[in-house]
């Protein structure tokens, strides 16, 4: 009961604290305030309460697949939301001060989406403990430790993304969270697939011999990358298409906005 | 280059994105051989199910327990959360003839099943 508990709740946190550690440290990059993060949390905590005594009902919506569309609206959201903080960054990095606020109302919202979807979970799996009062104090400890060993893995990326000087720390969290947006909206194609709203076919390929999905690496990959043992041709092809797409307009960005890179001394000057 | 040049940005990425889901949620439901599992006490009923091979299919997960349980399975691809004395749908297949092993995530000391996707495609069908 431990042991099962400490990794259903990794699970859920570590895809949350992941995205959290790359945000926060980004915010510290560009010397914003943390006051974002506070918003983010509550809505997000609020929000997977509400979907998680919602879920029966949501469940049963749309013949049944109600769950997993929801999810993916979700998700797609939050992919949408890391595109946009992500031009952002690049825009604020070249020309500090621009569009502040809705970089940190994108931060917010791609956070809150997060932390309702994974929160929910979470919200179900301990609400269960109503009817088994013995398994309490065992599914609350494994609890516990799980969102510390997840929290622990989020502070551990933070700290190493604040080890990276500021020009490079631009280009590893764009690639980071290109990385995650990939895996997102895998997901996406993940809840469309279980749906029937999108077409199964047979998995490309299988690699659970040399890396099962359900190993502690294979999770840490999958929270990162969307790691997938056995994908189909189609999340192939959804997963690369989305962090191209990524990354092909923060290219754009990137490419627009570094003419406006003003040398030090003439801002000073000017 | 202006300052407000990044703005036009914008409305394009919100277009990419809408036609992005759109795109996802072309609907191309047909009907679906059904199968039914129950999840009693933690268990489920049957554990070993025996569907047509090559073909998709549609599973209702009906949880019995008045507690949640997540029918999980790396093989299928498959996660859902199924509240208790409720009814899930789950779409599997086409697969490959095989054994695919699910639990419950919840309890997965005693929820253990398998899906047993046998190459009898036509016959099932003729069934139907």
């Amino acid at each position: 009961m431990l042991l099962n508990s400490v990794i259903i709740i990794l699970r859920e946190v570590l895809e949350a604290a992941l995205l959290l550690s790359i945000l926060m440290a980004m915010t510290r990059f560009l010397q914003l305030r943390f006051r974002w993060l506070f918003f983010a949390l509550m809505v997000g905590f609020s929000g997977a309460i509400f979907y998680g005594t919602q879920l029966a009902a949501i469940s049963s919506a749309y013949e049944g697949v109600g769950q997993e569309l929801l999810n993916a609206v979700l998700q797609t959201l939050a992919y949408g939301l890391l595109i946009i903080i992500t031009v952002l960054m690049i825009v604020n990095h070249y020309k500090v001060g621009i569009s502040e606020s809705l970089l940190q109302v994108a931060m917010a919202t791609a956070v809150a989406a997060t932390v309702t979807h994974e929160g929910s979970e979470i919200f179900i799996y301990l609400s269960a403990l109503r009817y088994q009062p013995e398994a309490f104090s065992s599914v609350l400890c494994g609890a516990l430790l799980g969102v510390g060993i997840g929290f622990s893995i989020g502070a551990l990326l933070y700290y190493l993304l604040l080890s990276f000087p500021r020009r490079h720390a631009l280009l590893v969290t764009c690639v980071l969270l290109t990385l995650v947006g990939g895996a997102m909206y895998l997901q996406v194609a993940r809840e469309l697939i279980q749906a029937d709203w999108l077409p199964a076919e047979a998995p490309l390929w299988d690699t659970s011999w040399l890396l099962p999905e359900d190993s502690i690496t294979g999770q840490l990959l999958y929270a990162l990358i969307g790691y997938e043992a056995t994908p189909s041709p189609l999340e192939v092809f959804i997963y690369l298409v989305s962090m191209l797409l990524m990354a092909v307009l923060l290219l754009i960005t990137w490419f627009v906005h570094r003419k406006n890179k003003v040398p030090h001394v003439v801002q000073l000057a000017g | 280059m202006t300052e407000r040049s990044h703005f036009y940005w914008q409305p394009l990425l919100l277009l990419t994105i809408l036609g992005f889901f759109t795109l996802s949620s072309s609907i191309a439901q047909a009907a679906r051989p059904q199968f039914e599992i129950e999840i009693r006490g933690h268990l489920f009923y049957p554990s070993e199910l025996t569907i047509p091979a090559n073909i998709k299919v549609k599973l209702i997960v009906h949880n019995q327990d008045p507690t949640p349980e997540e029918f999980e399975s790396y093989e299928l691809n498959r996660e859902k959360v199924i509240m208790g004395g409720q009814k899930a749908v789950i779409f599997i297949g086409p697969l490959a003839p095989g054994v695919y092993p699910f639990f419950g995530e919840f309890n997965p000391k005693t929820a253990q099943g398998k899906i047993v996707a046998q190459g009898l495609g036509e016959s099932f069908r003729a069934a139907e």
